[in-house]
């Protein structure tokens, strides 16, 4: 039985997958993004000209470990915590 | 009781506000009522619960609830047939000193029945900076005139002394005399109307609708968050000012019927004026929360009974008095507007059911720049570049966000004609278009914003001069949804004519910021001139992208690029799209490409 998540996950099986390759990323229940691939980048240029942030801003992209699939996007600055989204097990 | 005659007050109701809303508007002669629609009306039950939440700027729907219940407090016994209320003061209820709320009881055969609560940013309100927005002032004392609660009409008379004694601590009180009495004319057109209601359907049918009216809210928005999943969602928001950041930290949390919005870990109470009180953060949450969650429920205090708020005091969702609060509206309020946009969202899109109604964040950061000097006629204008209201929707699950596209917080929001503005002030208008990359990447794109030019023209004193409250130059806020990229900061560059020798003036054909001669110094807080042959440009946010930019179709990336809405650069870093010479797709680069992307996605650490 799958449940949606979000846009890129679901719930199967008591787990947090990848919905477009079923990739296992956590526990139902508990936060997944430690288990996804961190593309951070500076935020100045991130998505063309017009994107003239500050310096210390970064664009955090989580990313499937297994397709690629871009699950989530955070702003931040260095050493800010994952915004860890649960939803309900 | 029976459903014909509750369906039929309830419209009635609906359409009080209304006819009162155009009242207001039609009304005021300023700029900011009745082009950019900063403005409420909305109808209150006899204790001061909100019955019936009308348009505008939503945040103000329950913060005039609680100003309804000071007044009830401060004049207890003494609230006459007849009477208007003025209260202002932000640490009462107000959000900022310039948003005044008349406040207008309702009486039936001498009892009190209800109440009628509207706002207007009014012209000026004597603070230290003209317009209300006033970046300078270190307290909410310099903030100008600020009351918890004032007779302004007794038993229907203007009490002539009060009226003189604010406009004796204003600029322009010709206009804002204009703007107190456009909202005594909408409280009195809500009222007629009110009870030409209660003597249609009489006061005892009218009144158990109303009861059931907000009854059947609160049943209604409890049976969807018992449809929506459990869970608990965050976001995060940053406010740069003159260097120094601030955060309003968000976890929405929902659990069977209702909703925790908790605010711990945003930061201090800040020295700058983007502070906003408790019931501003309360009305913060609830301007997306209407729209998003009860498109289809009456706003009334049926919505609010579901809502729990947790905002420590002491930070910036809820300072300490005297902290100064002029530019919550576009500081902290907005913020608390943005971050529980996205936290509602996130909540929406986990639902199969409601999937479709989630929205990545719209325009998140008005720039509510205000102008002031001495105009073409000799005059004094002040106001603001309504182009502030004009916004960037945000992403949703099966479209793009709108183009300058509105926002969500004012569901009438809307920016003047460029004539109209060069009518009320000596400026000229170099263009004002659709910003390049301005909306967020995603496979459904963010709303793009927009920038414009304007320099001095027939300026008497050779120009004006502006302020500024630009918090999140540094930062996006309008944030994506399900990888979608947030959209595009704000910016805010004077153009020096000086030693580069340049006239802005005779620029009359630059098409961009590049294109004007002079330097460029960019402006984010205070008060700046606009003189002689300088410029000043702006550019506002776009819309919060949704979705993997990966995943757009590469057709509407090449449309995007022909309509000068996405730069070939970014069509090729961003969304893997690769176009030819004449423009179109080139189908085997775009592929190849995309997998490039995703295969350095995959190269990437793993983010513990």
């Amino acid at each position: 039985m799958s449940r949606r998540l979000s846009e890129g996950l679901v719930q199967e099986d008591g787990r947090v997958r990848c919905r477009a390759c079923g990739h296992d990323l956590a526990q139902a229940g508990t936060p997944w993004k430690a288990a996804a691939r961190l593309v951070e980048r500076p935020m100045k240029g991130a998505g063309g000209k017009a994107y003239s942030a500050g310096a210390a801003v970064r664009l955090r992209q989580f990313c499937c470990p297994n397709c690629g699939a871009l699950l989530d996007t955070e702003t931040a600055l260095a050493g800010d915590p994952f915004l860890d989204d649960v939803v309900g097990a | 009781m029976d459903p014909i005659t509750f369906s039929i007050i309830r419209h009635r109701l609906f359409r009080v506000v209304e006819e009162a809303v155009i009242t207001l508007k039609h009304v005021s002669g300023s700029a900011i009522t009745n082009e950019g629609h900063d403005l409420m009306v909305s109808l209150y039950r006899a204790d001061g619960s909100l019955l019936m939440g009308g348009v505008g700027f939503l945040h103000h729907l329950t913060s005039a609830a609680e100003a309804c219940k000071a007044v009830i407090r401060r004049f207890s016994g003494r609230i006459e047939e007849g009477d208007v209320y003025l209260l202002n003061d932000p640490y009462t209820a107000a959000l900022h000193t310039s948003d005044i709320y008349l406040i207008a009881p309702i009486h039936h055969e001498g009892r009190l029945v209800a109440w009628s609560a509207c706002f207007v940013h009014v012209y000026d309100i004597g603070a230290m900076n003209p317009g209300g927005f006033s970046p300078e002032s270190p307290d909410i004392y310099t903030e100008g005139f600020s009351s918890p609660g004032i007779r302004l009409v007794e038993r229907g008379v203007l009490r002539q002394d009060v009226f003189d004694t604010l406009l004796n601590m204003v600029r322009s009180p010709e206009m804002v005399a204009l703007d107190l009495r456009s909202m005594i004319a909408c409280n009195n057109v809500a009222k007629d109307r009110m009870l030409a209601l209660i003597h249609k359907y009489g006061v005892a049918t009218v009144d158990e609708a109303c009861a059931e009216l907000i009854g059947q809210s609160e049943r209604l928005l409890r049976k969807r968050l018992g449809e929506l999943p459990d869970g608990t969602w965050r976001s995060r928001q940053f406010m740069d000012v003159k260097g120094e950041v601030h955060r309003v930290e968000l976890a929405m949390t929902k659990a069977g019927d209702s909703l925790v919005f908790d605010f711990t870990g945003s930061s201090p109470q800040s020295r700058h004026a983007i502070n906003c009180t408790q019931w501003a953060s309360l009305g913060g949450l609830f301007a997306p929360l209407f729209p998003l969650l009860c498109y289809d429920i009456t706003w009334n205090e049926g919505v609010i009974k579901p809502i729990t708020m947790i905002a420590p005091e002491g930070t910036v969702v809820n300072c300490r008095r005297p902290a100064p609060v002029s530019v919550a509206t576009v500081g902290a309020i907005q913020s608390v507007n943005n971050a529980a946009c996205a936290t509602i969202g996130k909540m929406l899109s986990a639902s199969e059911l409601y999937a479709d109604e989630a929205t990545a964040v719209w325009h998140a950061n008005h720039f509510a720049i205000f102008m002031f000097g001495r105009n073409q006629r000799g005059g004094q204008s002040i106001g603001i570049l309504t182009e502030t209201f004009a916004g960037a929707g945000g992403a949703r699950s099966f479209a793009d966000g709108i183009d300058v596209g509105g926002e969500i917080p004012n569901p009438i929001s809307r920016m003047a004609n460029v004539e109209t503005m060069e009518a009320a002030f000596p400026i000229r208008y170099l263009f004002r278009r659709r910003m390049i990359d301005s909306g967020g990447p995603g496979r459904h794109r963010g709303g793009a914003g927009c920038e414009l030019a304007i320099t001095p023209h027939d300026a008497p004193d050779g120009g004006l001069h502006y302020v500024v409250s630009g918090k999140g130059a540094e930062f996006p806020m309008s944030d994506g949804l399900n990888g979608g990229y947030p959209g595009a900061p704000n910016s805010y560059i004077w153009v020096h004519q000086d030693e580069a020798g340049g006239d802005n003036r005779d620029a009359r054909f630059a098409k961009a910021l590049d294109e004007l001669p002079g330097r460029k110094e960019p402006v984010t807080w205070g008060v700046f001139p606009l003189m002689g042959k300088d410029a000043l440009y702006v550019r506002w946010n776009g819309g919060g992208g949704y979705g993997d930019p990966l995943e757009r179709e590469p057709a509407r990336v090449a449309a995007d690029v022909h309509a000068n809405l996405v730069s070939a650069e970014a069509a090729q870093a961003v969304y893997g799209v690769v176009l030819q010479a004449d423009g179109r797709v080139d189908e085997g680069a775009t592929a190849e490409r995309r997998k490039t992307l995703r295969r350095g996605r995959l190269l990437t650490e793993a983010a513990e």
